[in-house]
């Protein structure tokens, strides 16, 4: 029996506009992802490729403002099941030019509590995210225990005080806070980066979501403790089969813990498959972006021989001027004269090339 | 035989923590040892990695040895002279021949200004020279560290993190420093980026004969890059050699545990020993109260598994770096 998937992303484009350079940012530039039911989703790309902003999409946190949040994003539980995006165009009026958007108008009161309506049962409810910077996410004027009190309070069935905190309590130890009695009394300041980690990580289980975001949770941590906060949610996804979207920069930590991983770049998904296809090494049929990645990590063989890195060339892509052809092209060191053309002027489509692996390169298209 | 350029002794660096106004009054300051006791030497053409936890006191010594910081006590001798206290007017002119690359560029590169007039500000700062001359040695420079010439009227926030990385090099560079100190010079970059900057700084070394002491807590970056690599735990180096060595036949306990985090190296069999090594409470281990004698005890597996040996605890028996053979030293009752 197939079920339908926890998360279905169906082309979806995240705009802003630039006043002061009269364009648009494509931040997200049809963007097609879906994680099934106890699946983890790892999302990989350099900075400024989209991740964090396609995730900020699904829980509709994108501030109105004169953007363009277009495509689908069907999101299932057991309770509910709908198209987060639904009605929002009802708010936009397009203009579009060669299939290209010139300009925006947008009724934004309607169209932010639209978003409100839509998205209060969901959040944190539903779909939780654990953010880039624990430090900065908790409340710094409240004790961490409390924070998570109420979060209970406010989004599961447990109203009263007393249960609530027993609960958190419970969740406290779950994630390996030691004396988590005394911790819950403490204020954001006076715990560790990794303790503050594992704060934000009971905060958004104890809801019991269906669907975990978590976005760079381990940058900024030591590898010391990194290694321990990569343990915990292996073991906590094992306990709890918990469907998760992990965004990193860091591939080791996507290799450990994702069953499939998206790769993206300049707002699109430049290839998809399973995890232990994509991210081996001895797995041949490879986008030049991912390949890239891999080889710019320093390994075994780099190091035994101090040699150099491998690095990609260039920067990150300019999301403004996206050159037509291959979002990649000018970095890419696998082209090939038989392709150059269509490089430099088709954009390629993201293509099945084994079961369940997709490409969006020229080389694996006949 | 290479020149020694830059050797530390029993360096240490106490901040003190001041209670308000009249707390010198009350009671005894307290001070905290961000290093304490440090020594190590730094051979011409040579790079020497510091790994550690955040917090171990990397920067400091880095801050310390350009004299940033005064020291608490301890001697620093570059290129056979002593600079532990110069006075300020001598320091400008060794700054001429010592850098550092700062972690935070966003806060280390003036946003209010042009990416040319950083670059020559810093060139004229330390030689008079007519501006064509100071234009000439900025496009070498750029030319040096692959940057496009058409940056030079951008202001820093216009730059990628790469870009920035560069320029901070470029600027260390104008002043013909030999002796760098990079700190986190590749954190917050993206791998790809990161590949760049390691491979220029290495080029860079081997091109102009410079020497590093490159701060980092990413170890396989630190591992790459360096020659000898010394791992710091709280103020103190816990132990110190060559850089394969290090990475894969430790000696110190504490070593051990930071190198088999890796992620790139646990399987999932090695995963589980690891975790059974690693089953440790991970005490929380207070800066201004170490412990008495060695300061790895709370979370050392070694200290757990030999039933807990009295040495280990001694405050007369503080482990001091012992050679072991081969270049390598360790501070530890019971190297692995």
């Amino acid at each position: 029996m197939t079920t339908a998937p926890t998360l279905k992303i169906e082309n979806l484009r995240t705009y802003f506009y630039s006043r002061s350079k009269q364009a648009f940012i494509r931040s997200v530039d049809g963007v097609s992802l879906e994680i099934a039911q106890g699946e983890t989703l790892g999302v990989v790309g350099e900075s400024g490729s989209g991740k964090s902003i396609t995730a900020l999409s699904v829980l509709g946190l994108i501030s109105a403002g004169p953007g363009v949040i277009s495509g689908k994003i069907g999101f299932k539980s057991d309770r509910i099941q709908k198209n987060l995006l639904q009605d929002l165009d009802d708010f936009v009026k397009l203009t579009t030019k060669d299939g290209k958007i010139m300009a925006v108008s947008k009724d934004v009161v309607g169209w932010e509590r639209n978003t409100e309506r839509v998205m209060n049962k969901l959040r944190g409810k539903e779909i939780a995210m654990i953010f880039q910077n624990p430090k900065s996410s908790l409340n710094p004027f409240t004790p961490v225990g409390k924070q998570i009190t109420e979060a209970i309070q406010l989004h599961t069935s447990i109203k009263t005080e007393q249960q609530a905190k027993e609960r958190a309590l419970t969740w406290l130890d779950r994630v390996k806070i030691d004396s988590p009695r005394l911790r819950f009394d403490n204020y954001p300041y006076g715990l560790s980066g990794g303790m503050c980690q594992r704060a934000m990580i009971a905060m958004a289980l104890a809801c019991e979501p269906s669907l975990l975001i978590a976005d760079e949770l381990t940058t900024g941590l030591d590898a010391t403790i990194q290694s321990k906060i990569v343990d915990l949610l292996v073991e906590l996804k094992s306990q709890l089969g918990i469907t998760t979207m992990l965004i990193s920069h860091d591939i080791s930590i996507i290799s450990r813990l994702s069953d499939s991983v998206a790769v993206m770049y300049g707002g699109t998904v430049f290839e998809y498959g399973p995890t232990r296809d994509l991210l081996s090494t001895g797995f041949a049929s490879k986008h030049p972006y991912t390949s890239g990645l891999l080889a710019s990590i320093p390994s075994e063989q780099s190091i035994r021989e101090k040699g150099y890195l491998q690095a990609i060339e260039g920067d990150v892509l300019d999301t403004i001027n996206i050159p037509e052809g291959c979002r990649f092209y000018g970095r890419c060191n696998q082209v090939t004269e038989k392709i150059r053309e269509k490089c430099a002027r088709h954009e390629p489509d993201l293509r099945e090339i084994g079961s369940g692996h997709k490409v969006r390169c020229w080389l694996y298209f006949d | 035989m290479a020149k020694t350029i830059l050797e530390v002794m029993d360096l240490k660096k106490h901040f003190t923590h001041r209670k308000g106004l009249f707390s010198s009054f009350k009671e005894a300051q307290q001070s905290i040892p961000a290093v304490d006791g440090v020594s190590f030497y730094i051979k011409e053409n040579e790079t020497l990695g510091v790994v550690g936890e955040s917090g171990c006191g990397k920067t400091t010594i880095g801050r310390t040895i350009l004299r940033l910081e005064k020291p608490t006590s301890g001697k620093i001798i570059f290129d056979g002279k002593d600079i532990t206290s110069v006075r300020t007017d001598e320091l400008r002119q060794l700054r001429g021949q010592m850098q550092m690359i700062f972690q935070d560029l966003d806060a280390a590169l003036n946003p209010k200004m042009r990416i040319h007039d950083i670059l020559s500000e810093a060139i004229t700062v330390h030689h008079r020279i007519s501006d064509a001359e100071v234009d000439r040695r900025i496009s070498d420079l750029l030319e040096q560290v692959n940057l496009k010439k058409s940056k030079l009227c951008n202001f820093p926030n216009e730059l990628s993190g790469g870009e920035k990385r560069r320029v901070g090099l470029a600027r260390v560079l104008s002043v013909g420093a030999k002796f760098i100190v990079a700190d986190e010079p590749t954190s917050a970059l993206d791998v790809s980026i990161q590949a760049q900057v390691v491979n220029l700084l290495r080029d860079l070394q081997k091109r102009l004969g410079l020497s590093y002491l490159f701060i980092s807590h990413d170890l396989r970056v630190v591992e790459l890059i360096s020659h000898k690599v010394a791992v710091m735990y709280l103020g103190k180096i816990v132990e110190m050699g060559l850089s394969d060595r290090i990475a894969n036949k430790a000696s110190h306990p504490y070593t051990h545990i930071l190198w088999s985090s890796l992620l790139e190296k646990q399987s999932k069999e090695t995963a589980q020993k690891a975790k059974s090594v690693q089953a440790v409470r991970w005490g929380v281990f207070d800066f201004e109260r170490p412990t008495a004698g060695c300061r790895f005890v709370p979370r050392c597996p070694v200290y757990e598994s030999k039933g807990k040996p009295t040495p280990c605890t001694d405050p007369a028996t503080e482990p001091q770096l012992k050679d072991i053979g081969g270049a390598h030293q360790v501070a530890c009752h019971f190297p692995l």
